[in-house]
């Protein structure tokens, strides 16, 4: 009762911060969304380049919705002591991450669903020719980002730092994704195996094998290592939560 | 039985000690008043008291439990009103005591916990748009939902009007009376002496007086000031007085009496004692003669530290019998 509580507080406040709707649903489903229907009218083999930078913008739909909107949310429930009034009622510690946890793994992959349909409606772009696969990594990779946003507010002193401090973030998923177009061609070749680590290309290289053409067995082959960079995520996300996790702002 | 247990309670926070080796007991339906200066020590305990820090040393336990470990367990039973808390500010009170209603299982109806509060009419308000005064209220009216079975209230009616306050007021009386045990901490002396049965003084983290409020009163002593006649001068007066002035000024263990020799005294001679106020001994009294003592005591000790001053308090106790 209580856990459905907090998602359905957390999914209220959500849709509400007007102030953060740009950052966590505006952009990154622009992005997702206009970019590839761009692509396929200039590139030659539009449907392809288009699949390909729609799959890369998914990188910026959880860092966008799942990492950059609960870290800014939770860093400002903490300063304005809302979390410790959370914590006057009968809510465990666990309830309260879990329902913000839970609702931003909700938003992140409906606006997801959302620019697969819209990119198909609109850029041609097929559907995943496996759905299940790409469901999977959906949440579990909102999931996990979500996790290392609740771990990040640990690192941020004030409420006003949370959107300048995961920005770059947002920066770095797209472009180690391919969502920024081809400048990762530009960086040096040593870059790329230490960008494909992140979550989110992880995620991306996931879904890039659930729309490629391939069987179960080369869809399960292409999920492990993203599986397991998620796995090790998700590790780190919540070993930092219970060593260094702030309820309320640092006393000075 | 006793509620809420206190046995030799220390918290501190780097150098400083919050909280010094502190005792107490409250009773089940009794209001206990926790007061002192600002920094004393009384959010400190309260933070220990309700599960949000853990005690460096000592014990805590409310209904039998520890509300750091059980803090889930002992918030079923807890309403707490906190001294510094945030709302959501676009929600309004109505739609906030909706939302806290969900956390809290067998929750009194949202409209009754705002008419508790006195806050029917701001229901459709949004917190952004209430004063101060009716923020604290919403708190008591979140505090009230789950119908605990023991309250703190930490500066319960900070930055109300009086009307408000004595609602409020009431409200805890009537609590009190239904069976809850509250604990409360505040700047108003008037208000402790109004609510509390029992009560502790803080002072630089230690309880430097406490016990039955009743009892402390009483080994006060009141007085009776009046403008002394311009014919008499104090050694006149059947009674010892200090006159500042013309303002004479008779300590008495019991003014009433004392009031009553002065005018019999005036009366026989014809006189008028004009300005007559008698004053029973109060909280305030008591608590300036504790500020008083501290800083003879320190003026008189210059050179010794913060703790060897605190042995020269009167009537320190290490715990204050509820």
């Amino acid at each position: 009762m209580s856990l459905t509580a907090t998602y359905k507080l957390s999914a209220r406040l959500f849709w509400r911060d007007k102030g953060m709707l740009p950052a966590s649903v505006i952009t990154p489903l622009g992005l997702a969304i206009g970019m590839p229907a761009l692509m396929r009218d200039v590139q030659a083999d539009g449907v392809t380049a288009a699949t390909q930078m729609f799959v890369g913008t998914l990188a910026l739909i959880l860092s966008g919705t799942a990492f950059l909107n609960i870290t800014v949310a939770l860093t400002m429930r903490r300063d304005q002591l809302l979390l410790k009034r959370l914590r006057t009622t009968r809510l465990t510690d666990r309830q309260i991450l879990l329902g913000e946890v839970a609702n931003t793994v909700t938003q992140t992959v409906a606006l997801m669903i959302v620019s697969a349909v819209a990119v198909h409606l609109l850029a041609d772009v097929p559907l995943p020719r496996n759905p299940v696969l790409f469901a999977v990594f959906a949440v579990a990779g909102s999931a996990v980002l979500a996790t290392l946003g609740v771990a990040w507010t640990a690192a941020i002193p004030r409420g006003e730092l949370a959107a300048p401090m995961t920005l770059p973030f947002f920066f770095l998923a797209g472009l180690a994704s391919g969502a920024m177009g081809w400048i990762m061609d530009l960086l040096p070749s040593w870059l790329h195996p230490l960008l494909a680590t992140l979550p989110t290309s992880a995620v991306v290289d996931a879904v890039r094998a659930s729309y490629g053409p391939g069987t179960l067995g080369s869809d399960l082959t292409a999920a492990a290592v993203p599986a397991l960079v998620l796995a090790v995520w998700a590790g780190v996300a919540l070993l930092s939560i219970r060593r260094w996790f702030r309820w309320e702002s640092r006393r000075s | 039985m006793a509620a809420i247990q206190v046995n030799h309670l220390s918290k501190s926070y780097g150098g400083f000690q919050a909280v010094n080796d502190i005792s107490f007991e409250v009773e089940a339906g009794t209001v206990f008043a926790l007061l002192g200066r600002n920094g004393a020590g009384k959010t400190t305990t309260m933070e220990l008291l309700t599960g949000f820090q853990k005690p460096d040393a000592g014990s805590v336990r409310v209904l039998g439990l520890d509300p750091f470990k059980d803090r889930s367990r002992v918030r079923g039973n807890v309403g707490i009103m906190v001294q510094e808390a945030g709302f959501f500010p676009d929600l309004t009170a109505g739609q906030t005591v909706g939302i806290w209603r969900d956390f809290t299982p067998a929750a009194r109806p949202a409209s009754e916990a705002l008419e508790l509060a006195g806050l029917t009419a701001k229901a459709k308000t949004k917190v952004r748009q209430l004063s101060g005064g009716e923020k604290r209220r919403l708190d008591l009216a979140l505090a009230l939902l789950g119908e605990p079975d023991v309250l703190f209230l930490d500066e319960p009616t900070t930055g109300m009007d009086p009307e408000a306050r004595r609602n409020i007021w009431k409200v805890v009386r009537d609590l009190a009376a239904g069976g809850t045990t509250v604990l409360l901490t505040t700047h108003y002396l008037e208000e402790a002496q109004q609510l509390a049965t029992n009560l502790a003084i803080m002072d630089r983290g230690e309880i430097v007086l406490g016990g039955d409020m009743a009892e402390t009163l009483a080994a006060r002593v009141g007085q009776v000031s009046f403008e002394l006649p311009s014919v008499s001068h104090a050694g006149e007066l059947p009674l010892p007085a200090t006159v500042r002035g013309r303002l004479a000024v008779v300590k008495a263990a019991d003014p009433d009496l004392a009031a009553q020799t002065l005018l019999g005294w005036a009366s026989e001679r014809g006189l008028r004692l004009r300005g007559l106020e008698v004053r029973t001994a109060s909280l305030e009294d008591l608590f300036l003669e504790l500020a008083r003592n501290d800083e003879m005591s320190q003026t008189n000790a210059p050179a010794r530290s913060d703790h060897g001053t605190r042995s020269d308090r009167p009537a320190r106790s290490g715990g204050a019998g509820a």
